[in-house]
């Protein structure tokens, strides 16, 4: 396996992880209606997160070797590119649910958590694309 | 616009590193500044290399372009 779908898995299994903890924590009512507490949980689960998926890369790229250290070739990119297109329909989507919709329907709470969700939503998908571009292959 | 002839990229890279005394996919990706996992899936038609690094790896066997790759319709 390529080291740099090896650091997607990673950050892919760890984003998961993360966030369905959180808004578990949130669909459960244990964060509160405030930004202070929304911002306090989701600082804890990205920063734990963060440091989970630092540390998963320094391991890879340090069993890795030489291709560890090594810059992305064409297809590294050309799958990034894939990825980075459809999470960014995702977002965009996301942004006017979040920006020219829901403003006008409900309560601020909502509307942060719907926005952290659509930012984990894009990412998910960038991830997802460039785990199974690397599985099944890319004709760009 | 009219669809497009099927048809996929072939190429006889695993033969020509055969013939260049047992190649190997990294010692190749070395060379023209690819993967070894890059070479990999070229080699097994599941990455269309752009044009430059197909002239690369023509260049390496010291081949033209079309007796590396080729268009099976």
């Amino acid at each position: 396996m390529a080291y740099r779908e090896k650091t997607a898995w990673l950050t892919l299994a760890c984003m998961i992880v993360a966030y369905v903890i959180y808004f578990s924590l949130v669909l459960s009512g244990q964060v509160g209606p405030r930004l202070l507490d929304i911002v306090w949980t989701f600082g804890i689960v990205v920063s734990i997160q963060a440091i989970v998926v630092i540390i998963g890369h320094i391991v890879l790229a340090v069993r890795g070797g030489a291709e560890g250290r090594a810059r992305p070739d064409e297809r590294d990119r050309a799958i990034a590119r894939r990825g980075g297109s459809a999470g960014y329909y995702v977002l965009l989507v996301g942004t006017i649910m979040v920006g020219v919709v829901m403003p006008f329907s409900d309560p601020a709470p909502k509307i942060v958590n719907t926005a952290l969700l659509a930012i984990v939503l894009a990412e998910t998908v960038r991830h997802v694309l460039i785990v199974t571009s690397y599985r099944r292959g890319w004709h760009g | 616009m009219a669809k497009p002839l099927p048809g996929r990229v072939v190429n006889q890279i695993r033969l020509l590193r055969f013939m260049a005394n047992e190649m190997t996919q990294a010692e190749l990706g070395e060379r023209i500044g690819m993967t070894r996992q890059t070479v990999a899936a070229i080699e097994a038609g599941k990455y269309s290399p752009t044009l430059e690094a197909a002239f690369r790896i023509a260049q390496v066997f010291g081949k033209p372009l079309d007796e590396v790759f080729q268009w099976e319709g």
